[in-house]
């Protein structure tokens, strides 16, 4: 049986949901980038549960250095930065997550965290 | 503004300085009281309802947190006219309409603390999230202040304003109450 590459619809840009993007920061200990994915899913994950989470879509755009910057559903930016108050610790290192700035572009953050 | 307990102020001081916000550090006795003074943090006395009351009039004129939970202590920080409640419990019904409009009316603020949150496993933090929500509400009913401290002994438990804002969105206070509230400057 032949398989056919089917194109994906593309929805036009006044019809696709809203986002925000948050910049954080990552204090008092250097994460590695996997170890930061993964321990930022499990803690938001425990909190929410599989629903809220999914309803909240958050998706780590970019990390680099201490800071990351993390894209989420829009109106949902508070539930979010409220929920990183529960990861104490990644890989055993205890660290404290700061929300920084909260934008509806990537740019902004970028020019705000001085990220190239 | 933050609420902590007492702990190594130094390194308290250090991971203080990332947030830039007045930090209440909650003492007992006078020692720790000068100690706090001299790192510029505000110090407040803990008092719980298992305090003598000769103790309790020495500070007349000092700024107080009741520890709350009980019926005895949430009418003790009505009476004190303490300036903060922390912590009180609504499983029994101890919190009301009531107790929420005395505490408007001699402006206690109401403060979860929030490393209980943390200590807790899922059940545990269900029962909490549920006590919590009944407070707000009656809180937000009567405008009594309600805010989310960090509540800890460990500097690195520490969380930044806008965090602790939203958790008390979350729990329902309107935001602007809520930043309000936290902003607030002590003197």
């Amino acid at each position: 049986m032949k398989i056919e590459k089917v194109k994906k619809a593309i929805v036009p840009l006044s019809k696709r949901e809203r986002k925000r993007y948050i910049l954080f920061e990552i204090l008092n200990a250097e994460v590695a980038e996997k170890d930061f994915y993964f321990g930022f899913w499990i803690d938001l994950l425990s909190f929410f549960g599989s629903k809220g989470l999914a309803e909240i879509n958050p998706k780590i755009v970019l990390f680099k250095g201490n800071k990351a910057i993390v894209k989420c559903r829009r109106g949902k930016e508070i539930d979010l930065i409220a929920g990183t108050a529960f990861i104490q610790k990644i890989r055993n290192k205890k660290i404290i997550i700061n929300p920084l700035l909260t934008s509806g572009t990537i740019k902004t953050l970028k020019e705000y965290a001085k990220i190239e | 503004m933050d609420i902590v307990y007492t702990q190594p102020l130094k390194e308290l001081l250090q991971v203080s300085t990332y947030f830039k916000e007045q930090i209440v550090v909650l003492v007992t006795n006078e020692k720790d009281e000068k100690v706090a003074k001299q790192n510029s943090f505000i110090p407040c006395y803990l008092i719980s309802d298992n305090t003598p009351e000769s103790e309790i009039q020495k500070l007349s004129s000092k700024k107080k947190a009741v520890l709350g939970g009980s019926i005895k202590a949430n009418e003790l920080a009505v009476r004190l006219k303490a300036d903060y409640l922390l912590q009180p419990s609504n499983e029994k019904q101890f919190f009301d309409l009531g107790l929420a409009q005395k505490l408007h009316d001699n402006n206690i603020t109401v403060v979860l603390m929030f490393e209980e949150l943390l200590k807790a496993n899922s059940f545990e933090r269900h029962q909490y999230w549920k006590n919590y929500i009944e407070l707000v509400r009656y809180c937000k009913m009567k405008q009594a202040k309600f805010v989310v401290a960090s509540g800890t002994k460990d500097p690195l438990l520490l969380r930044p304003p806008k965090v602790r804002e939203s958790l008390a969105v979350l729990l329902g206070l309107p935001q602007g109450k809520a930043k309000e509230y936290l902003e607030e400057e002590l003197k």
